[in-house]
């Protein structure tokens, strides 16, 4: 079953003199455990695409269907909740909050979620240690590598259990080893527990492990390549 | 949800101490000077009241209907005794005391000016009035010698009539009669009160000294004097004399002074707008520091609404860090300025050196601040309400912000 139907979708910026044609005619589905790559050049609109699949972005036309809700007419604070509940995000960079420890980061999306006390601190263990961080429950952000920063950011966007993960860029400031033991962590993840990831990214690194390879340029989808026996 | 907002406020608070710093000290600073200067002038016009009550205004006086508007001296009470026995019932009365009134001039030899004669009875009188008090021990005594036509002056009209203690002083007045008449009076003490104007126009004999000189009937006054155990009773125990003696016109302090009513209503107001005003400035201050604040922190916020946190906890998150600004502080002036009244309050602050002014509109030259609890209160519910206000700008900035830019690099 698709979780995400994009039907034709526009994304037009026209706030400066030139009109950017962003995403421009974009038909895409996603399914329940993909773990799916959208790759392309530095402007070719990835971040763009993700976003609107995120609900930070709406389209300029087209449509997105996310677990058959159609989120493209969703007014900003509904996109807010929507968000908060059905989505998990993993950035570049400033993904976590400075004043707080690792674990309250993560627990941090489950306070605004409203969940339990003993739900959110039973979770956030178990996730900081399936990242590997088990140890380092206590450590404010400024105390942690990149990469240790970027595997917090995982267990905070599981910790809300969202219908899948979306990654812009997330290996972008790493080091090869920490790339490699991010990807793994997320790989596991995938497998495991069958948690869709979708990331945008020019690093072929990532692309080596994704299953599925899509590639964008200027706005369009020119190539969707599923690899290893993924359909 | 509540604990982890303030937490993260607090903790971002020291994210930048010295700026925080600052911002927590002009509110301490501005609150301390307003609580302080408040509690001067409400330190001032309190013992302004109390003396203007004590030595001359007391609580409840009772006159003839038409003696306030004429002053002349046929419109009296009579049966003043029976009326004093019959408010002294009343519990909530201390003291009660008859006076004869009747303006006239002093002159000595060289000078004559125009006064308000008091007849007394001193017994009666210490009851309610504190002038006995307000002698020191080299400027002579309160009616002790039992001699006839002994007078008492100020300071003040000693000097403009150039008298001295045992000074002989000329009254002269009309009397009951309507016939011009007078005295001789010696000196037999000098007060000076808090109140200049007051000590420039009065004078006290005895009323017996100054019934025969008028030609009183017997058991006759101008004026019946009562003082409470409460100042604030006196609503109160004036209804229920009025209808106990109709005959006469029966009046409270604060109807009898107005300005006195009116100085202290102004003082709380005072106090209200001063901090206002102050905390407005203060508003202003820790507006700009939040603005900078969502400024430096873009990116941060735009990820925590990305990730799903709503407007109205966007709001939360930034009025906490905003009022508790304003809160720490607030907490921290009112703590200087309870100490400082405190101090002050027991000490004094002397400003005899510069209050010459001060005194002839009857302050004392000694100032204490006063503060009450509810003063405090009043100044901490402002300042919670200036946090919650200065947070609603930084707030409208922040919710501008659309998240996917913010995050983008
Ligand atoms: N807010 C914006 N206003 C105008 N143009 C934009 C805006 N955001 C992105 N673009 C443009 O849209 C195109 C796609 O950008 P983006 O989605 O960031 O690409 P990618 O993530 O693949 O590098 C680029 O040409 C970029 O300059
Ligand atoms: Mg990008």
């Amino acid at each position: 079953m698709n979780i995400i139907e994009l039907k034709d979708l526009h994304k037009i910026y026209n706030e400066t003199e030139v009109e950017v044609h962003a995403v421009n005619g974009v038909d895409l589905t996603f399914e329940k455990g993909e773990f799916a790559a959208i790759v392309g050049p530095s402007g070719s609109g990835k971040t763009t695409l993700l976003n609107m699949l995120g609900g930070l972005d709406t389209p300029t036309s087209g449509k997105i269907t996310i677990n058959n809700t159609d989120i493209s007419h969703l007014s900003g604070s509904q996109l807010i909740d929507f968000r908060l509940w059905n989505i998990g995000f993993v950035f570049q960079a400033y993904n976590l909050i400075p004043v707080l420890t690792a674990k309250e980061n993560v627990e941090f999306i489950m306070h605004l979620q409203g969940r339990k006390k003993n739900e959110r601190e039973a979770r956030t263990k178990e996730l900081l240690t399936a990242v590997g961080l088990g140890d380092r429950l206590n450590s404010r952000p400024s105390k942690l590598s990149g990469g240790q920063q970027q595997r917090v950011a995982v267990a905070r966007a599981l910790a809300s259990k969202p219908k899948f993960v979306l990654a812009d860029e997330p290996t972008a400031n790493l080091d090869s080893k920490s790339t490699e033991n991010l990807l793994d962590i997320m790989e596991r993840l995938n497998k495991e527990e069958n948690i869709t990831f979708i990331f945008a990214t020019h690093d072929a690194r990532v692309m080596k492990k994704a299953r599925r390879v899509i590639t964008v340029e200027d706005g369009k989808i020119v190539s969707d390549v599923r690899k290893n026996g993924d359909e | 949800m509540n604990l982890i907002n303030l937490r993260i406020a607090w903790r971002n608070i020291w994210r930048n101490k010295l700026r925080s710093s600052v911002v927590m000290m002009a509110v301490t600073v501005g609150l301390f000077g307003g609580l302080a200067a408040s509690g001067i002038m409400k330190g001032m016009v309190v013992d302004m009241v109390k003396n203007s009550l004590e030595n001359q205004v007391s609580h409840i006086q009772i006159h003839h209907k038409d003696f306030k508007a004429n002053n002349e001296v046929d419109f009296l009470i009579e049966n003043s005794s029976g009326i004093i026995e019959r408010i002294k019932k009343n519990k909530e009365v201390k003291g009660v005391c008859e006076r004869t009134k009747s303006y006239g001039m002093a002159s000595t030899a060289s000078k004559a000016t125009g006064i308000m004669i008091n007849g007394i009875v001193p017994e009666k009188e210490k009851q309610v009035t504190q002038i006995y008090n307000k002698l020191s021990d080299s400027l002579g005594n309160y009616f002790i010698s039992d001699k006839k036509n002994r007078i008492l002056i100020s300071e003040k009209l000693a000097k403009k009539l150039n008298a001295k203690i045992k000074s002989k002083i000329i009254i002269t007045f009309q009397d009951y009669n309507g016939d011009l008449t007078g005295g001789s009076f010696k000196v037999e003490g000098i007060y000076k009160t808090q109140n200049g104007m007051f000590d420039e126009q009065n004078v006290f004999v005895r009323k017996v000294d100054l019934d025969k000189l008028l030609d009183m009937p017997a058991n006759s006054s101008h004026e019946i004097a009562i003082l409470l155990n409460d100042f604030q009773k006196a609503p109160e125990v004036l209804s229920q004399i009025k209808p106990a003696i109709p005959e006469y016109f029966s009046e409270a302090w604060y109807d009898i002074e107005p300005y006195l009513k009116f100085t202290s209503t102004l003082t709380e107001f005072m106090l209200l707008i001063f901090m206002s005003v102050i905390l407005l400035a203060l508003g202003f201050a820790i507006v700009n520091t939040m603005l900078m604040v969502i400024l430096e922190r873009t990116k941060e916020l735009g990820m925590i609404m990305a990730i799903g946190m709503n407007r109205f906890k966007v709001f939360k998150m930034i009025m906490y860090e905003t009022t508790i600004l304003a809160i720490v502080g607030g907490a921290l002036g009112i703590l200087v300025s309870v100490i400082f009244t405190w101090y002050f309050g027991n000490v004094g602050i002397d400003i005899s050196s510069v209050g010459e002014g001060f005194e002839s509109m009857g302050f004392g030259s000694v100032m204490r601040p006063v503060l009450e609890f509810a003063d405090y209160i009043q100044v901490i519910v402002l300042v919670f309400i200036t946090g919650i206000i200065a947070s609603i700008f930084p707030t409208i900035r922040a919710l501008k912000m659309r998240p996917a830019e913010a995050i983008r690099n």
